[in-house]
């Protein structure tokens, strides 16, 4: 039952469908104004009303989880500490609202990464103006992070579902919001195209796994949610074809959202065609919200099936598919970023190899002890926060590079160090820890998802990824060498937006303060252990 | 007691690496146009450096032995990561060799007029990797001084080089970078092979409970991971490449401390935390060591590019060094180790002479090109053959210390090794003598050379005190050996008796 408690536990969801309609709701109002100068006036009012509300509903929910301060329960009865405790009412923990919806560590840590991502892209979009009906632009961005929380708490199929769509039909919009240009448009619909046959092929595998526990259970209601199916799939034991072929099709699924080789032809295509803070986003959010949702999917409904990812023993079970498509991911998505010329195409094979790295926390949930199994869901969510913060930060240096510039292409960003030093640090530190180079963020991620897939005994996919991570050196290097050893275009200074330099600044000091000291976050990460309903 | 007493409140190798963050913070808010200013600030905590590590040195006890000076912090407790600082008698000497280098590298580089400000934050920041990398007994917290020291090298070269500066620095980078992913894979076998969960290397090497044959399979990966660095055939080819390209303070740093890391890294890490693994592979690596020692000296014998012959020589001499890591006795260890110093020493003399004092005015290193500019530099003449004589291995040098120690040490475990190897000998003398004649000695082919610009007192000073250390070390080589032997001992013995150190 729903009851009127719950609301404080979805009020960041809450807040954003409110901040959405606003956004929309005050741009009608300004119809009046097609001239120039007055859509000027138009995007900025949809801009900074976006992102001041996005960085206010960071801070509600950063308040509400508790991480950052919990109220006492002695405290003194006022008028702050009353809103404070009925805000933190609805903070970590509880069962799932009508069994649908989880409020854990995992959906609130998810759902601060998200919004901040988009307080982040929002940063970006300041200055990158949309050409026509600019509230729709920022709207859409609201509605996608909405969905996107809701993903990350969906503890029953058809909220899942419905999650998915609504974080996915927004970002084709937005892919392919500049349909003036062939790149942009085509990157829209590529993106429908494959997005609403990946939905199909996860519907397929949910349906498959809601007939099957029907027919497990002998004509009673059949599981709806992740629990019990989980439960079911556990009494018929190792659960038979139909099972796991539900559960490879919703793999599959997801995998096409999270832009997994075999299931990545989209995602270089798409990056390149977007603009560019739409780029940031789909490839920071809308992959941290596809791996949560495969965290939450495979651990509680399918842990019976987990199967091991030991070289040669025991082949089976989902944790063998991932090291599989681990495999793939990591070799391809290296390998053909290498040759790439345009910096935004390299950029999306680099986050395709990263999808890679990603598996492997997934992977840990194959080691026997339930320590090391834990250990993999923290590495995994630290790797997507840091992960989120440096793509954002790469992203953004190159929208800024592409809005002076008029190009992406790798040789665009010749003599950027001489053209602008600040802006071509910033950019050159989220590449080197992308590469994974101490003492940043990058570093400590993947080496901390290394130890836990070494531990869950794929350390023959370690070693690969560890070689892989070599490879990608060598076009990060690329891009530093443009950067900071060929000769500029034109020697006059490239100005970066404000907008910009501040989101990169951003993530940047993220991660610097998060490599030297992981420590300020996985405290908090290490809760994400205990999922709600398991 | 150590020579002096050092307080115990401050925390001494935090601040000695600490003493290079700082200057390259400051200078990257000095404004662009002050660039003496940068010059002098970068200089001036060189030289704190310097005294920082020489004080450690003399502070350092020899009779109580051990690490001393141990800082101890927790920093990522739940996988057993710390914050452990603490040298022993093998760190100091490196750590004293990279003062000494990056304040004769600092004075060398006051040329640089092209991008002061960058140049001045990356070089001090590759000397705090290196610093760290001594300093630290946390296998994790080594690591990332490891990569700190690596990675600025490439915008170094790339930027500030010449000769093929792009393809240099990119080969560097990526066979420094392969080798890390094999040291990774070695960190990771030990820190679950060992069932510890811990990267603390005192408590690694205390209880080796990692068995012989985890020990046999991860050895390799480990050791060939810091043995890349160290310049080891096959996989050497970076080295000279490197060498030539870099600006003439970065070959100095690189060939005087960086190889070194690679050498001490095999060390501290795969043989002191893996010694039945050491023992198999030793002679397997004594055999390959061969090929670096002699085959490099050949080459170098072939080289018509001054720095190029000295960046073969340093393949040939670094070979020396991992050679005697193989034969793995006390007397052999501590010659690698005082190797390690001498080398450095003098490879940053050869380059400052060379790459600062000849090229910079010359604009060319050809051999054939050069000549008769003891006429013109006696100075520089002079330095080139004091450093010329320690690498042939000339008494009363500090490289004959060495390289004696190192071929007493190889002798008693593989003779024939150690035959075959004293080959480069005569071969090392040919190429060196032959590198002094045509420059320093034969006519003055190119009459401009008359007119070359005086030295200046940056290049004196720098290359007087790397000759002075070379000869107090040749006449008195007990100051370092003494403390080196200390270091070295515990590791000896472990090699020696691994009976008692496995448990199956």
């Amino acid at each position: 039952m729903f009851q009127l408690t719950d609301i404080p536990r979805i009020l960041p969801e809450i807040l954003l469908l409110v901040l959405a309609l606003l956004v929309l709701g005050s741009d009608i109002f300004e119809r009046w104004g097609s001239s120039d100068a007055a859509r000027l006036e138009r995007v900025r009012a949809s801009a900074q009303l976006t992102t001041i509300g996005l960085g206010l509903i960071f801070v509600i929910a950063l308040v509400q989880s508790g991480y950052v301060y919990k109220l006492p329960d002695d405290a003194s009865a006022n008028f702050f500490t009353n809103i404070l405790r009925n805000l933190q009412a609805g903070g970590p923990g509880q069962q799932p609202i009508v069994g649908a919806f989880a409020t854990d560590d995992l959906t609130m840590i998810a759902r601060l990464t998200f919004i901040g991502a988009a307080f982040l892209t929002s940063l970006l979009c300041l200055d990158y103006h949309p050409n026509s009906n600019p509230a729709e632009f920022y709207a859409m961005i609201l509605f996608s992070t909405m969905g996107m929380c809701l993903m990350a708490g969906a503890t029953e199929l058809v909220l899942i579902f419905l999650a998915v769509e609504l974080t996915s039909i927004p970002l084709y919009i937005l892919a392919g919001y500049f349909h003036g240009e062939t790149r942009s448009s085509e990157a829209g619909m590529k993106y429908f195209i494959f997005g609403a046959m990946s939905s199909a092929l996860m519907l397929y595998g949910m349906s498959l796994a809601y007939g099957f526990t029907a027919n497990a259970l002998a004509g009673n209601s059949a599981a709806n949610d992740l629990t019990q199916l989980g439960k079911i799939a556990e009494l018929a034991g190792q659960g038979g074809p139909v099972l796991t072929l539900a559960m490879v099709l919703i793999i599959a699924g997801v995998g096409y959202k999270v832009a997994v080789v075999p299931f990545h032809g989209w995602s270089p295509d798409v990056y390149q065609g977007a603009p560019t803070p739409v780029t940031a986003f789909v490839s920071t959010a809308s992959k941290a919200a596809g791996f949560i949702l495969l965290f939450r999917l495979l651990t509680v409904a399918f842990p019976s099936l987990a199967g091991s990812a030991v070289f040669g023993e025991n082949l089976g079970g989902w944790t063998s598919l991932l090291a599989f498509l681990a495999l793939l991911t990591l070799i391809v998505g290296n390998l053909a970023a290498l040759p790439q010329m345009n910096a935004k195409r390299l950029l999306a094979y680099s986050s395709i190899a990263h999808a890679g790295f990603l598996l492997l926390g997934l992977i840990a949930w194959a080691s026997p002890e339930q320590f090391d199994r834990d250990q993999g869901a923290v590495a995994l969510v630290y790797y997507l926060v840091v992960y989120t913060l440096t793509n954002i930060g790469g992203f953004g240096a190159l929208a800024a590079v592409s809005l002076a510039v008029g190009g992406d292409d790798v040789k665009d960003l010749n003599g950027l160090a001489r053209r602008n030093l600040p802006l071509a640090v910033l950019f050159a530190i989220c590449l080197l820890s992308l590469a994974g180079v101490p003492p940043l963020a990058g570093f400590f991620a993947k080496f901390y998802i290394f130890m836990v897939g070494w531990q869950s005994g794929a350390w023959w996919l370690v070693i690969i990824a560890l070689f892989t991570t070599v490879v990608s050196l060598y076009y990060y290097l690329r891009m530093l060498k443009a950067m900071f050893m060929e000769a500029p275009a034109t020697d006059e200074p490239l100005s970066a937006p404000a907008g910009i330099m501040s989101a990169i600044s951003i993530s940047v000091a993220g991660l610097v303060i998060l490599g030297i000291f992981p420590n300020i976050i996985l405290g908090i990460i290490s809760r994400v252990q205990s999922i709600a309903g398991l | 007691m150590g020579l002096i007493t050092l307080s115990t409140d401050i925390p001494w190798l935090s601040l000695t690496w600490l003493s290079l963050v700082v200057p390259s913070l400051l200078i990257a808010v000095i404004p662009d146009s002050q660039k003496q200013l940068m010059r002098i600030v970068g200089t001036g905590f060189a030289f704190v450096s310097l005294v920082l590590s020489l004080l450690l040195f003399l502070g350092y006890s020899p009779t109580v032995g051990g690490f001393q000076f141990v800082e101890r912090l927790d920093w990522i407790p739940q996988l057993g990561i710390t914050y452990l600082l603490g040298v022993d008698g093998i760190s100091l000497a490196m750590l004293v060799l990279n003062g000494v280098v990056i304040f004769t590298g600092a004075l060398m580089s006051w040329n640089i007029e092209n991008r002061t400000k960058e140049y001045w934050v990356l070089l001090l920041l590759l000397t705090t990797g290196v610093y760290g990398v001594f300093v630290s007994l946390d296998m994790f917290l080594f690591f990332v001084f490891y990569e700190l020291a690596v990675l600025p090298m490439y915008l170094l070269i790339g930027i500030w080089g010449s000769t093929r500066k792009e393809y240099g620095a990119m080969k560097l980078t990526m066979f420094l970078m392969a080798g890390s992913a094999l040291a990774i894979i070695g960190m990771l076998a030990i820190y679950f092979g060992s069932g510890l969960r811990t990267f603390d290397m005192t408590i690694l090497a205390r209880n080796v409970t990692m068995s012989g044959d985890m020990q046999r399979i991860f050895f390799p990966p480990l050791f060939l991971g810091f043995a890349v660095l160290a310049g080891m055939f096959p996989f050497h080819t970076w080295s000279p490449t490197g060498h030539v390209a870099a600006p003439t303070a970065v070959s100095m740093l690189h060939a005087g401390v960086l190889m070194k890391l690679g050498a001490y890294g095999c060390l501290r890490a795969a043989m002191w935390l893996m010694p039945t693994g050491a023992r198999y592979w030793m002679p397997i690596i004594a055999v390959l060591t061969i090929l670096n020692v002699v085959y490099g000296a050949t080459i170098a014998m072939a080289q018509r590019d001054a720095k190029y012959i000295i960046g073969y020589s340093s393949v040939s001499h670094m070979g020396l060094v991992v050679m005697a890591l193989a034969a793995g006795t006390q007397i052999a260890l501590m010659g690698a180790v005082l190797q390690m110093f001498a080398h450095g020493v003098m490879t940053a003399l050869f380059f400052s002479v060379v790459g600062r004092m000849v090229y910079e005015r010359t604009h060319t290193r050809q051999l054939p090109e050069l000549g008769g500019l003891g006429k013109v530099m006696p100075f520089a003449a002079v330095m080139f053959i004091l450093g010329g004589l320690s690498s042939m291995g000339m008494p009363g040098l500090a490289g004959f210390w060495a390289e004696f120690a190192i071929f007493i040490g190889v002798w008693e475990k593989y003779p024939l090794i150690a035959v075959i190897a004293a080959i480069s000998i005569p071969i090392t003398g040919a190429y060196i003598l032959r590198a002094v004649y045509s420059v320093f000695f034969d006519e003055v082919k190119n009459p401009e050379f008359l007119n070359l610009p005086k030295l200046t007192w940056q290049e004196y000073t720098g290359a007087a005190i790397l000759g002075t250390i070379l000869i107090a070390v040749g006449l008195y080589p007990s100051v370092l050996t003494e403390i080196i032997n200390t270091g070295v001992a515990p590791i000896a013995r472990q090699l020696s008796d691994v009976i008692v150190a496995v448990r199956p």
